[in-house]
């Protein structure tokens, strides 16, 4: 049972509004990285935007208010230095208070930091932050589910880089083992690393086949696309099947801003005043682009 | 069923291990069990539980994820498996997906020390080094097999994360009468009395000390054993008194390295509250990678053995006091 988490009937955004959120989701992250005098780790918080907003804004059966309720959906960060952006997306559903998170984000004694920390911040889910810890935990949180019979999903979101760690193919490995339908991964596929395109470092491809080895259900899509998004959601098999499934969204790091996409220098950083104008403009652009 | 045993017989720590938790799964229906494919004394619980007993393969950084996992969701899970690779390939799962948000996660496991014949990929030699190394986490070594299964009882109502060292686990002797000790995670215990020196130790080397001070009480010395079996939280009451009491003379013997265990965590709290000591000796494993041969004969060889240990302790015995030398 999950009536007291459930979105209601016509509660839902649509996806025209789910767009305008992921807009909006940018902007906040981009006033923020203003703000903050530290780096932020833009170029993959851009990249995931749309996956964070389609997960909280219409996937995740939670409720803000209702942090500990056994029922609810868990989600599970793995790619910890997103944190900012998950911060705020959560905020705009209501878990926390965005004036919050950009007045003390990174500041001593905040609970907002560059990796979530489950002590500081009790919505978030998990400690996370060292790459390829988040899935195995989610694995052993779908495992206690499945255990209690509660139709609740787990859900973890890694980066393509990441899944180069071992302990990932562990974790899939043992999701595969135990039947975990309830489990689903989602991964932000923009291929770049650090200092790297992926590629030209390590072969990831054939990307997809290698989940498919490991037994999982493979979904394949644009992570930009709102609507793919949405579809893959409402498509993904009922917790109580056998079959972890992985939604593999092909993303741009750097999203939304063009001088940012796809460009290494933007891996992390910080914008001044002039900066942010240039950003917010070019995150303008890039929305009247789309919507002709 | 329960563990029926004689004082001075020999036990299977790993039996007592997977009785207390077969036993413990019936009280506490939040308990699991998880090991990467060291079951073979986990089978009752097993059998009793297969909803709560999962059993990864080789796999040691996912099986410490997933039992990270079930504690966020409420549950109490127990990791069973071989040391070195659990306090090695897995330290990181352990550091920050355990320890960091102080989950109640046991890890319990064999091969701590020279044991086992297994050569240096199979002895945890570091491991209370790195496990004490790690805030929230409570670190224990037990070498009398029936006070395995009352560390891992008591380890129930623990909030946070505990390590339980074990030596091999086969054939222990069993140390205690029943009921000889007041058995206490935090707290060492006075195995033997005496009042000329103290050998503190732990786990597999507490049967060592015991013969040691029997030995040398034929020489009419009264030498005082430790069973320090929890190194964290450490006892520092029982260290003072024991310096008060037995002349200010400690021997630290581990089946561990020599610097960074048992021997360290007593130096610090010898250094951080002033207590003024007549001698001090170590015996524990030297910086080399150890090679094959039994246990005894590698405790002999690496100068931590039975002969090592009465001559280490006849030294502070023999060394002068402050108070005559200075």
């Amino acid at each position: 049972m999950r009536d007291d988490v459930s979105w209601q009937e016509g509660e839902r955004p649509s996806v025209a509004e789910l767009e305008e959120r992921a807009f909006e989701l940018r902007s906040k992250l981009l006033h923020l990285c203003g703000t903050y005098e530290g780096a932020v780790h833009i170029g993959g918080d851009l990249s995931a935007a749309d996956i964070f907003t389609a997960l909280f804004h219409y996937g995740l059966h939670v409720d803000p208010h209702d942090i500990s309720n056994p029922h609810r959906d868990r989600f599970l960060l793995s790619k910890g230095h997103a944190a900012v952006c998950m911060y705020i997306a959560m905020s705009m559903r209501g878990f926390f208070s965005y004036d919050g998170i950009v007045e003390t984000y990174g500041q001593l004694d905040s609970a907002y930091g560059m990796h979530p920390c489950k002590v500081q911040l009790p919505g978030v889910e998990a400690s996370t932050g060292s790459l390829g810890h988040g899935l195995p935990i989610a694995v052993g949180m779908a495992l206690s589910g499945r255990h209690r019979g509660d139709a609740h999903r787990v859900v973890c979101l890694l980066g393509d880089g990441e899944t180069g760690e071992g302990s990932v193919w562990e974790a899939a490995m043992a999701a595969r083992s135990n039947e975990l339908g309830n489990l689903v991964a989602f991964v932000d596929r923009n291929r770049q690393l650090m200092t790297s395109h992926a590629e030209e470092r390590i072969a990831f491809e054939p990307y997809p086949d290698k989940w498919r080895a490991f037994g999982w259900d493979v979904v394949e899509i644009d992570g930009h696309d709102m609507a793919a998004l949405v579809k893959a959601i409402d498509d993904l098999p009922a917790p109580d099947s056998d079959r972890p499934t992985v939604v593999i969204c092909e993303t741009v790091k750097g999203k939304g801003v063009d001088f940012m996409e796809r460009n290494l220098a933007w891996h992390a950083g910080s914008l001044g005043a002039e900066d942010l104008q240039r950003a917010l403009a070019a995150l303008e652009a890039s929305r009247q682009k789309e919507t002709v | 069923m329960p563990v029926t045993f004689t004082f001075g017989e020999m036990l299977s720590a790993r039996s007592v291990i997977g009785t207390t938790l077969a036993e413990l799964g019936k009280t506490h229906d939040n308990l699991w069990v998880l090991t990467p494919d060291i079951g073979a004394t986990l089978v009752e619980f097993q059998e009793t539980f297969p909803d709560r007993f999962v059993d990864v393969g080789l796999a040691e950084q996912v099986c410490v994820g997933i039992a990270a996992g079930l504690a966020y969701d409420g549950n109490i899970p127990v990791v069973s498996g071989m040391l070195p690779f659990l306090s090695m390939r897995a330290l990181e799962q352990i550091r920050t997906d355990v320890c960091y948000p102080n989950l109640p996660v046991k890890i319990i496991g064999t091969h701590g020390g020279l044991v086992g014949n297994g050569g240096s990929t199979h002895y945890a030699v570091e491991d209370l080094a790195l496990m004490c190394a790690l805030t929230n986490m409570t670190v224990t070594s037990v070498g009398d097999p029936l006070m395995v299964g009352e560390v891992l009882r008591q380890s129930m109502t623990l909030p946070g994360p505990i390590y339980i060292r074990l030596a091999v686990g086969k054939k222990d002797k069993v140390l205690y009468e029943e009921g000889q000790h007041d058995v206490r995670i935090g707290k060492g215990i006075i195995a033997r009395d005496g009042t000329d020196a103290t050998i503190f130790t732990h786990g597999t080397t507490v049967a060592q000390a015991l013969q040691a001070a029997e030995d040398l009480a034929a020489d009419g010395r009264s030498v005082r054993v430790v069973d320090m079996f929890t190194l964290k939280p450490i006892d520092e009451a029982l260290i003072a008194q024991c310096a008060d009491e037995t002349g200010g003379r400690f021997v630290v013997l581990e089946d561990h390295l020599a610097y960074g265990g048992l021997a360290t965590r007593i130096a610090d709290v010898v250094a951080d509250r002033g207590i003024r000591l007549n001698a001090f000796e170590r015996l524990g494993i030297p910086q080399v990678y150890a090679g094959f041969g039994d246990d005894e004969e590698l405790r002999d060889k690496h100068g931590y053995g039975l002969a090592a240990t009465v001559a280490a302790t006849r030294r502070v015995i023999a060394h002068p006091s402050w108070a005559s030398s200075h």
